[in-house]
């Protein structure tokens, strides 16, 4: 599992993807991690078949006992299949996750984790000093979908949003935002479900500070090319599967 | 890896025996009823045949009694095989989880908090093997029940013997008498066979 530290500064950020080992036909991931002195979120911390994998990379950051926070996005699979292990792992931890789906992700198994329900208007989650909101972002594409936003750190994490579907082993980062287009395109156009969800979650996404954008799949954007992705999802229109 | 394997793949058995045990006492459950039924059906025979079967009229008490139990005891049963089959849901979760933290340990050799990774794995065991004691004792109490069943069964076979000898004696009635007798015969036969099968598939956990 690779692992790319994207912020350091009071706390630090860290991106765990592209993990060798993952078996070809499961989609591959990006896990996120936010670590402050004394405890560490996990966001989006994948699923089962990558649980391994993915914890044995977070031993390099944090002790087990400092993973005190989980925070799923949605309720997919690759987001958080996992939990009725980390569950079995972790001894004092929340997940943070959609009011919306709490009886559906119960059945990944979710008992000795605290669920704390995410309103359908956001919240916070709150790491020793670090506060970091959490941004509605229904339909995109889950109907229950939150992303998480760090303004310290001017870090987005969109879950699905500027997602792309790669080849193993891409860069951590688009380096090349008009060829990176056609890799997100059909991911955008054909999960995605609402033009009026899409406006929006841009329209309220503009008014962030954003360094850079970290989606779950794929390359993250920094710089320029985080206005360039969101100037190219308003013109783009999705839910094409009708 | 190969004690992996073999783990899953017990777990996987246990799934089929409890499956399987919950399918053979519907079907035994469906023949005690049928036994029930067959007693109704004799004690109207035996009472139209007045004093030419009056040795056959205790008898279909017995049947009746015996049926009526025998559901009782299913009944219960099948609250077991439930409990059985939840526990094996978590032994399945408890053996996957503790499978994956072994391997979290090894992959995260040299890692700064692989250390802090004893407590959970040890504790990942602890669970599985708590899981796997209590399926055994859970097992030891349903293959008593199940013994239970097959008493039941045993006794049916020897009310058979005797409807059919008080039937002989029935004069006209003796063919309706013998086909109660007959249907507590075969009642009880696939009660036993049943049972057996479900005391076969239990049999390897009790000390495996």
């Amino acid at each position: 599992m690779k692992m790319t530290k994207i912020y350091e500064g009071s706390h630090q950020w860290i991106m765990f993807g592209r993990d060798d080992n993952k078996p070809d036909n499961i989609i591959d991931s990006n896990q996120y991690a936010v670590r402050t002195s004394n405890r560490c979120l996990l966001m989006d911390p994948g699923g089962s078949e990558l649980f391994s994998a993915m914890m044995a990379a977070v031993l390099h950051h944090a002790p087990v006992e400092q993973i005190t926070d989980l925070f799923a996005s949605h309720q997919d699979p690759d987001v958080i299949s996992s939990l009725g292990l980390w569950d079995q792992a972790l001894s004092n931890a929340k997940l943070h996750a959609p009011a919306l789906w709490e009886g559906f992700l119960r059945h990944y198994g979710c008992e000795s984790i605290e669920y704390v329900p995410i309103p359908d208007n956001g919240g916070t989650i709150k790491l020793d000093s670090v506060e970091l909101q959490l941004i509605p972002a229904h339909y995109l594409h889950s109907s229950g979908n939150f992303h998480v936003y760090d303004a310290k750190a001017k870090i987005l994490m969109s879950g699905d949003v500027g997602a792309a579907l790669e080849a193993p082993g891409a860069p951590v980062f688009v380096e090349n935002f008009d060829l990176h287009v056609e890799k997100m395109r059909y991911f955008h156009q054909r999960w995605m479900p609402s033009n009026q969800a899409k406006r929006a979650w841009i329209e309220r996404v503009r008014n962030l500070d954003i360094d850079i954008l970290a989606p779950q799949h794929g390359r993250m954007f920094k710089g320029d090319d985080v206005k360039r992705f969101l100037d190219w999802f308003d013109g783009l229109q999705v839910g094409i599967g009708v | 890896m190969g004690d992996i394997k073999s783990m899953n793949n017990q777990t996987k058995s246990q799934f089929v025996a409890v499956a399987s045990i919950t399918s053979e006492l519907s079907a035994v459950m469906v023949v005690a009823k049928e036994i029930s039924l067959a007693a109704a059906n004799a004690k109207a025979i035996a009472f139209r045949a007045g004093d030419k079967a009056k040795g056959f009229q205790p008898i279909t008490d017995f049947i009746n009694e015996l049926a009526k139990e025998t559901i009782e005891l299913v009944t219960n049963i099948n609250v077991y095989a439930l409990l059985l089959y939840r526990l094996t849901v978590d032994e399945y979760r408890r053996t996957a989880a503790y499978n994956k933290f072994e391997l979290v340990a090894k992959t995260a050799e040299g890692a700064m908090y692989v250390e802090s990774m004893k407590a959970p794995v040890e504790a990942a065991k602890n669970r599985m093997l708590d899981c796997q004691r209590q399926f055994k004792r859970d097992v030891a109490m349903l293959l008593g029940q199940l013994e239970a069943v097959m008493h039941h069964a045993r006794a049916a076979r020897v009310i058979a013997a005797n409807s059919r000898i008080e039937a002989s004696q029935a004069g006209e009635y003796l063919q309706s008498l013998q086909a109660v007798a007959e249907s507590v015969d075969n009642a009880a036969h696939t009660i036993h066979d049943n049972v057996q099968r479900c005391r076969i598939a239990l049999s390897i956990y009790r000390n495996s």
